[in-house]
């Protein structure tokens, strides 16, 4: 049973990551009011990208993941050039971007040769002497370095949104352009960084996906889990400590269903693998029940700017 | 008017059930076309793929260019306009590669009654249409006999996207297969609930390599459980094609796609005229291909790689049925009685699981 319970922790990390990621990232795009519904998109064109970097620059991880990141960034200067620029409906330009990168996906990754080919990725570390601790040096202290990462990039941007000059002015354009624009910030300039940066983010998490975890390129591997990393920003609140929660929290449960199965625990299949979903509107009705449902999304999400209308 | 009566006469000889269809079968008005439209990219490293690679095989015996479409999703809208061109082109016989073009592929042979319809893995037949599917179970019970014949911890793993008909059959025939060499082999299936999702794949081979695994077997759509082996240092039994690209060290051999000793008799049998398409759609053995078993990793023992080319053997000729009763389900239920073998309607809704199986199923 202990067997058990520190295997399945100790995979959790691994299957929490690119959700924290990806919804970090989204947090990023969405505190400066823009909808980034094309999360699912980026993921792809992180995972392709990544793999594609393994194999052609011959089995560097770290560097794959950088030019994971730069792809996601480079394909969300379409969508930031549509919604910040031409201030296109960003629900229906954040849907299009997430077609557009799964065809894109599927014809780079077959012309390039990178579709259905084994890399070595990145594999876990154990950091001496703290992994010998035992059970917990298992569960957190032999994980690969993203995972380990993950934690000072949320310090780093929890801190940057909240605490800094640059955090109020991205706040100010997600809550109010108007004023934040009276005031002299940029709000196309800090919405299009904003959208790099956290689209750069999801990048990371889709080639956390490929290069770290399955490590193998295959179309449309992501299966959906940019819309879980959407789904987990709403009830993160826009808040990233919260999003690293529910993070976790999904990536626990995604560990254990396959854990029950392996050890032939009888439990009905179909229920497992939709508790993920169910726990998303358990948390959603339980946020909506008490004072944490105050907190609002960014009050000029989904909104284009358009400097001095009137409305 | 003519058609409509021929039509109606088709559904008629239908009806009379177990006769074949009208008493002329299917002539082509002229020499055969053929031309395949592939469920997905046609390197997709599996299913697609191994059609992709029994066409230039097919080309070579039948003379003739055969082209394709790749990525024709299951979707009649997708499905009818490539089917459409091909035939005004003149291509006469339409190969289908996935289950959900079963229904658009039967309106269309209604359609063009003069065109060769065949459809892998589909369910729909008709006077100009035949689907065709492999008897997986026989190919990985062998993968099953060389499982339980590496194996120390006596603890197979087996990777299987949905728990219905086409999967439990495979599982059930590879830990028969197990046993027949080893048993005291177990084996442990982890259900993912989808054909093509890697993340969930590695999820359900770590889990089962951290239960103390030491074979993975798998009827999924992706190398991952092959991959995950490797890195685990445990072997694992392929699907769809040979693995052993993907994890050399840890494959062992796999259950694989042989569609071309299939496809070109069969296009032969249409060319040649009077053809009766299966009612029930063919369901291939190893003998006529279809599926068959790519062995062995040089890491197994010669004397396993010729007890299992010996049980393959005795499948070819006749001698040996994996699904001969007497046989009981886990728990303890007779399933097919003594000295019959399975009927196949009965394997394509087979629920039930042979003891040894642990799944997290009733």
């Amino acid at each position: 049973m202990l067997h058990f319970l520190v295997n399945w922790l100790a995979s959790t990390p691994s299957f929490a990551t690119p959700y924290a990621l990806a919804a970090l990232g989204l947090i990023i795009s969405e505190r400066v009011g823009v909808l980034s519904l094309g999360a699912e998109g980026f993921l792809l064109v992180g995972a392709l990208a990544g793999v594609a970097a393994d194999l052609e620059f011959g089995g560097l991880p770290a560097a794959a993941l950088v030019v994971a990141m730069l792809a996601a960034a480079a394909v969300s200067l379409l969508f930031a050039l549509l919604v910040v620029v031409l201030r296109v409906n960003q629900v229906i330009a954040g849907l299009a971007i997430v077609f557009f990168c799964q065809g894109l996906t599927s014809l780079v990754g077959t012309l390039g040769g990178w579709t259905n080919r084994a890399i070595a990725g990145l594999h876990a570390v154990a950091i001496w002497p703290l992994s010998a601790i035992p059970f917990a040096g298992r569960i957190l202290f032999t994980q690969d370095l993203v995972v380990f990462a993950t934690v000072p990039i949320f310090f780093l941007v929890s801190r940057i949104l909240s605490r800094s000059m640059l955090g109020l002015r991205l706040r100010s354009v997600g809550e109010n352009p108007d004023a934040a624009d009276a005031t002299g910030v940029s709000v196309s300039l800090y919405r299009f960084g904003a959208v790099l940066a956290g689209s750069a983010l999801i990048g990371l998490a889709g080639g956390y996906l490929s290069v770290v975890d399955v490590k193998i390129w295959i179309p449309d591997m992501t299966g959906g889990r940019g819309w879980i990393a959407i789904a987990l920003v709403i009830f993160a609140r826009w808040q990233p400590w919260r999003a690293l929660f529910g993070a976790l929290l999904f990536g626990c449960i995604e560990a254990l269903i396959p854990r029950i199965a392996a050890a032939g625990i009888q439990a009905p299949q179909y229920f497992l693998l939709m508790t993920p979903y169910l726990a998303t509107i358990a948390v959603m009705v339980w946020v909506g029940l008490t004072k944490l449902g105050r907190l609002k999304e960014p009050a000029a999400l989904g909104r284009p700017h358009v400097r001095e209308e009137r409305r | 008017m003519f058609k409509k009566l021929a039509l109606v006469a088709g559904a008629a000889a239908l009806l009379a059930a177990g006769s074949a269809w009208g008493a002329n079968g299917f002539t082509l008005k002229g020499p055969p076309k053929v031309a395949f439209l592939y469920f997905k990219a046609k390197n997709d490293g599996g299913w697609t793929q191994a059609f992709d690679e029994a066409r230039p095989k097919m080309e070579k015996a039948l003379g003739m260019r055969i082209p394709y479409v790749e990525n024709i999703a299951e979707d009649a809208a997708q499905i009818t306009p490539p089917a459409e061109k091909f035939i005004q082109r003149g291509y006469n016989i339409v190969i289908g590669t996935a289950f959900g073009y079963s229904d658009t592929f039967k309106e269309l042979a209604k359609k063009y009654p003069d065109i060769a319809f065949l459809n892998a893995a589909g369910v729909t037949n008709g006077p100009n249409l035949q689907s065709f599917y492999g008897r997986t179970y026989q190919s990985q019970y062998l993968c099953g006999m060389v499982a339980g014949a590496m194996t120390k911890s006596n603890k197979l793993g087996f990777v299987g996207a949905n728990p219905f008909g086409l999967v439990n059959w495979t599982i059930n025939a590879y830990e028969m297969g197990a046993r027949r060499v080893n048993p005291k082999a177990t084996l442990h299936v982890v259900f993912t609930g989808a054909w093509n999702d890697p993340v969930k794949e590695r999820a359900a081979a770590e889990a089962l390599a951290d239960e103390g695994v030491d074979v993975i077997g798998q009827h999924v759509d992706t190398p991952t459980p092959q991959i995950v082996a490797q890195e685990r240092h445990i072997y694992g039994t392929g699907h769809h094609r040979d693995m052993r690209q993907f994890a050399p060290k840890a494959t062992l051999c796999s259950s694989v796609w042989v569609w071309a000793k299939y496809l070109i008799p069969e296009i032969k049998k249409i060319e040649a005229g009077n053809w009766h398409p299966n009612p029930y759609g063919d369901f291939i053995s190893i003998k006529d291909g279809g599926t068959d078993i790519a062995c062995c990793n040089t890491v197994v023992p010669k004397k396993v790689v010729k007890e299992v080319m010996a049980a393959r053997q005795d499948i070819i000729d006749g001698k040996f049925h994996i699904y001969a009763g007497p046989i009981k389900d886990r728990n303890g239920k007779l399933r097919v009685a003594a000295g019959k073998v399975i009927s196949d309607a009965d394997l394509w809704k087979m629920n039930w699981y042979v003891p040894g199986v642990i799944t997290q199923q009733k």
